[in-house]
């Protein structure tokens, strides 16, 4: 009898495990649902960790088009930031690329942020009331595409880059 | 009887409780909650185990090794209610289930969050290749260094809130979202008031759709995390208390390494880590073996090389655990 039950137990949890309205879906829609593209960004203006003020309108005036990545310096960050450092900034000469803080809250923090991590060389904005985040429904990781004509040409998580390394291309085509 | 004799008999009753090194780690930006498995002890029908896990975050190393301090003012916490019963089928085969429920308490540079839920569960079966209990007072015979050897397989099922669920943001994880299996060899050796173990482990995660990310929809893909593999050893001392009690003390050392994973059969760098880890234990048991109560202490070895792409964190565990002979 305590092997039934602990088989049913086991049962149960599997089960539960496949109910999507009480734990993670593993079959989601293929449906995309995607929003926010195709649309466009309204101006923004914030202050990068030198403290000089960054406006996307001027930003976009003299580059083909401006990539935000929504940074919270954390492991999967880091790997982000270090794959598109490497493999996908030299690319793009004429795309400005730019790191978006939004949680150390002060210039200040966000610069020894940026120092303590190694990116020194990237243009970080330090988002402080998060109005850039709210902008685009960012989250940790999550990488914009605007281009020129201030069209937002992407908004989702980096993964692997190959997204933002297509994206880009198109603009340079 | 004196001590030497009534510890054999105890020993032979309940065997050395603490076969495992404690797996327990997660990450709450990354995916976690996992709880560890449950390990009879030779001729125990059965037990149940409950533990508190309480784990502080403290920086993370990135994915060339180096370590990373959070930015200024972070508290990044997760404590875990870890329930457990494992069961004996048979005299060679048990099983197990460990259900964690898990609470995030974050402060990250200013961004606060606080939430709770499920952890991933996981299911376990273990085959025992021995039918007495291999552990001696003293080497005899070449036969007595044999030791305890089992054979388990884990499978972890996604029952927490994952980065590919309806989240509000990274802090609100609880779970890693893939069904994975582990296969674990254990070899277990106890010369009196010795005791030593070694455990390898292998494990595969499977593929799913996803089409979402902590929140925000993706175009739809199919993600699986890279496989992993798992080295762990400890040593340990028992000591016998005038009250017949016991006092285990165990020092442990663990590696563990998860390959890239997969985004539509393409290379996921973001993904993959490395963690090694110790921990010391102290366990009192009481002389029938019936009820254990344990204190762990895990840390991750600070400094550059030591893990990869991962949070650094200290890991302290209260656990108690009754035994059914």
């Amino acid at each position: 009898m305590p092997i039934t039950k602990f088989l049913i137990l086991g049962a149960s949890l599997l089960l539960l495990a496949g109910c999507s309205d009480t734990f993670d879906d593993l079959a989601p829609s293929d449906e995309d649902k995607r929003t926010g593209v195709e649309q466009n960004a309204a101006d923004f203006t914030l202050a990068n960790t030198l403290g000089e003020n960054v406006n996307l309108a001027t930003e976009l005036s003299s580059a083909r088009g401006v990539v935000l990545y929504f940074n919270m310096w954390c492991p999967i960050c880091d790997a982000h930031l270090s794959d598109m450092r490497s493999y996908i900034i030299p690319k793009f000469p004429d795309v400005k690329f730019l790191v978006v803080d939004y949680v150390t809250g002060s210039v200040e923090r966000s610069r020894a942020a940026q120092l303590s991590n190694g990116y020194a060389a990237l243009e970080v904005l330090v988002d402080s009331d998060e109005a850039v985040l709210n902008q685009f429904n960012a989250t940790m990781g999550t990488t914009v595409v605007i281009d020129g004509s201030g069209i937002v040409r992407m908004n989702e998580d980096y993964k692997d880059g190959s997204k933002l390394h297509d994206t880009l291309e198109a603009l340079s085509q | 009887m004196n001590n030497k004799k009534l510890l054999q008999a105890l020993l032979l009753a309940g065997g050395i409780p603490f076969l495992s090194v404690s797996t327990a780690w997660a990450a709450s930006c990354c995916g976690g909650g996992s709880a560890s498995s449950l390990l009879l002890p030779k001729f125990t029908k059965a037990m149940s185990d409950a533990s508190l896990d309480i784990e502080q975050y403290d920086g993370f190393w990135n994915r060339d090794g180096v370590h990373t301090p959070d930015p200024p003012g972070s508290d990044l916490a997760q404590y875990r209610l870890n329930l457990g019963y494992a069961h004996r089928f048979a005299p060679r085969w048990q099983g197990s289930i460990s259900l964690p429920y898990v609470w995030n308490e974050n402060d990250y540079a200013g961004l606060k969050s606080s939430t709770r839920g499920f952890g991933d569960a996981t299911l376990s079966l273990w085959y025992e290749n021995f039918d007495r209990a291999q552990c001696v007072w003293e080497v005899k015979d070449i036969r007595d260094l044999i030791p305890a050897t089992y054979f388990g397989a884990t499978l972890t099922l996604p029952t927490g809130v994952s980065p590919y669920d309806d989240v509000g943001n990274s802090f609100d994880i609880t779970g890693r979202g893939f069904y994975r299996l582990d296969g674990n060899i254990l070899l277990d050796k106890t010369i009196y008031p010795w005791n030593a173990s070694l455990k390898l482990g292998y494990g595969i995660s499977f593929e799913r759709s996803v089409n979402r990310e902590y929140g925000n929809y993706v175009e739809p893909y199919d993600r699986k995390l890279g496989n992993r593999t798992q080295v762990s050893a400890s040593f340990g001392y028992t000591r016998l208390l005038e009250s017949m009690n016991t006092l285990t003390y165990t020092l442990a050392w663990s590696d563990l390494q998860e390959d890239e994973g997969r985004l539509d059969g393409r290379p996921d760098p973001a993904t993959g880590f490395r963690k090694r880890s110790i921990a010391a234990t102290v366990a009192f048991s009481t002389f029938d073996k019936k009820w254990v109560i344990k204190f762990t202490w895990s840390h991750a070895l600070r400094g550059d090389g030591w893990g990869e792409n991962f949070p650094t964190t200290d890991i302290y565990t209260v656990g108690v655990s009754h035994a059914y002979h």
